[in-house]
């Protein structure tokens, strides 16, 4: 059912390199999902996110301090392991430190033609933040617009932006076929759908997107769902561990992640002009917790989501010493506690010791099965 | 007596083996303890008959086995498997039939289960990626002093001194111990901090009000242990009959639930 979008994602560097072959076009690694993929879009480029590959490594102890999270380190690796050779640019909007640090010692080892730090506000919910961003993006276009040669028109963002928003509607869609009683895809599939989806041309992928949406139109799976699980936290690519849950008698119907929902939930909405919108979208979007402050905007719409999606129970995970998460962790605790809703709190690192895992993961399911006893 | 039915909770834990046989009326009829080998199969079917014949029932007295623990998969002929959670839940709400924190302190993981008046569990903890506050942390510390591990509690007992360590990481404070016997600390003002250590490292893992009841291993043969934890928390702490079979008579009461 998904396998191109798993092909896609597993082979992430044959397919740029191969896009890049095709379009003679530029490609950006970039990091955190705040980068305004739009502009980039509008200048030919193609935008791929940087994740890591689950592998234990050696390379990054002399950049990165110990207590930085394991995601940012298998993503320095990465580059300090060439498999990103291919890029031509890569770039950052400000989220947190130490994804930071990966972007600021990656261009120092390994340079690149282009390379942008673009100042994303942190405190969203200021009132000067839109308009700060706004004249942020009109810098960072003029930049784009001399390293590609290419001027970046409204036309160009305008279409850009409709090939970004339908991408988003398309993912919405899929989203909403998991609150079915015997959801189509599994957590772990979707989250194959969602890589591919920052590492593809959101035009291809739309194409692949509205095939998936017509098969599972009538698709009934052969697999029992289970406890109804959301998953929430830190950037969270692994697989792994989605396959080990799901298959110890339960589903994943829904996640707040940014390696998931945060980052394709709000749409650019029609606004002054395009790079105006853009930045509106970037502002309001569901936040990551370095940007959600001082109100806590994210813990109702998760509490949304749970009583949509019909939730039993939740894993909370984070990568082992990320601060952003680790600030928001007691208070979204206790808010999906007082709904009813248990929690299971997990800590990842580059590979997660699955054994250690699983107890606590079916004792957790047992825990919530326990519910239809009493 | 012969058609009355027996039950048997298995427990294999990552240091020790826990076979209990239950009769219908939940009354221990026999269990058997054994070192978990890396032949895990074998060490599971040694314990199992050992603990059926201390029962002095026939083999085919026994209806049903329920499995629990981390090797609980590998209890071949076991009717069904259950976490170590709900068997330790289980088991202690058997004794203390109320809302109780129950912590077991086994050989390489540390639990923490609340538990309500009916037995349902409210929430868990368990240690991460780190065997400090395990019985792994004693038996390191026992190896560095070159004292045999069963001697380790009398010792601690003749201490009445409060020698706090500075790290629970276990390489760390074997060191720290080593030092500090060096520079004059008595061996059992040492040996005690370690155990202070465990305690110290459990009560942080989670809010501890409320009626604390504790299991597992450690406690069944270092009851120092329970002096320290009451002495912390200026309060009785409840320990069942038999502590470390905790998980195994849950697993059984499991097996018979089931069975009927």
């Amino acid at each position: 059912m998904i396998e191109q979008f798993k092909q896609m994602e597993k082979k992430r560097h044959d397919y740029a390199k191969e896009w890049k072959g095709k379009n003679d076009g530029k490609v950006m690694g970039y990091f955190c999902t705040y980068v305004p993929e739009e502009i980039l879009y509008a200048a030919g480029v193609l935008p791929v996110r940087i994740l890591g590959s689950h592998e234990p490594q050696d390379v990054t102890e002399p950049h990165i301090f110990g207590m930085f999270c394991p995601f940012c380190r298998d993503c320095l690796a990465q580059g300090l392991k060439d498999r990103y050779k291919y890029l031509d640019g890569l770039m950052i909007a400000q989220s947190c430190l130490h994804i930071r640090q990966t972007y600021t010692s990656w261009i120092k080892h390994r340079p690149v033609e282009f390379n942008k730090f673009l100042c994303m506000p942190h405190k969203v919910q200021s009132p000067h933040a839109y308009e700060f961003l706004t004249e942020e993006y009109k810098v960072f276009k003029k930049e784009v617009e001399k390293w590609t040669g290419k001027k970046i028109t409204d036309k160009d963002l305008e279409k850009a932006i409709e090939v970004y928003n339908e991408n988003r509607r398309l993912m919405r869609k899929l989203y909403d076929l998991r609150k079915r009683d015997k959801p189509p895809l599994t957590g772990e599939q979707v989250m194959e759908v969602v890589m591919a989806m920052q590492m593809t041309d959101k035009a291809e992928h739309n194409k692949m997107l509205k095939d998936l949406l017509k098969k599972l139109d009538s698709y009934t799976p052969d697999r029992e769902t289970g406890s109804r699980l959301m998953i929430l936290g830190s950037e969270d690519d692994d697989t792994v561990f989605m396959n080990m849950v799901e298959e110890s008698g339960a589903t994943f119907v829904i996640d707040d992640h940014c390696t998931g929902s945060r980052y394709f939930w709000n749409e650019v909405e029609d606004g002054k002009d395009p790079l105006a919108s853009i930045a509106a979208r970037y502002i309001n979007r569901v936040p990551c917790p370095s940007k959600d402050w001082e109100e806590r905007k994210r813990i109702p719409h998760i509490l949304n989501l749970c009583k949509e999606w019909k939730v039993d129970g939740a894993i909370i995970m984070q990568q082992k010493f990320c601060d952003p998460h680790e600030l928001d962790f007691v208070a979204i605790k206790k808010s999906l506690e007082d709904a009813g809703i248990p929690t299971l709190f997990l800590e990842f690192d580059v590979t997660v010791p699955i054994g250690q895992f699983k107890i606590r993961v079916e004792a957790f399911l047992e825990m919530i099965g326990e519910e239809d006893l009493f | 007596m012969s058609d009355r039915g027996y039950f048997a909770g298995i427990d294999v834990g990552t240091s020790y083996i826990k076979v209990v046989i239950i009769d219908e009326k939940n009354k221990i009829t026999g269990s058997f303890i054994d070192r978990t080998s890396p032949d895990l199969q074998k060490s599971i079917k040694n314990g199992y008959g050992k603990a059926v014949s201390s029962a002095s029932i026939p083999n085919n007295a026994v209806k049903h086995v329920t499995a629990t623990g981390f090797g609980r998969e590998n209890v071949s002929f076991a009717n069904s498997v259950v976490t170590e959670i709900s068997s330790h839940a289980k088991g202690a709400h058997h004794y203390f039939p109320k809302k109780i924190i129950i912590v077991d302190i086994g050989g390489q993981d540390t639990k923490i289960i609340k538990i309500d008046s009916k037995g349902k569990i409210q929430g868990f903890k368990m240690n991460r990626k780190c065997a400090a506050g395990t019985g792994s942390f004693l038996e390191e510390i026992a190896y560095k002093l070159n004292i045999p591990m069963d001697e380790m509690n009398t010792l601690a007992a003749k201490s009445d001194k409060e020698t706090a360590l500075s790290s629970f990481c276990t390489v760390f404070a074997s060191t720290e111990i080593i030092t500090r016997i060096k520079e004059g600390e008595k061996i059992e003002d040492m040996v005690k901090g370690a155990f202070e250590s465990i305690v110290r490292r459990v009560i942080e893992m989670d809010t501890l009000i409320g009626t604390v009841v504790i299991t597992g291993g450690v406690v069944t043969y270092n009851d120092v242990i329970l002096k320290i934890l009451s002495k912390q928390f200026r309060k009785e702490i409840l320990t069942p009959p038999k502590p470390q079979l905790s998980g195994a008579i849950g697993a059984a009461l499991f097996a018979k639930e089931e069975k009927n």
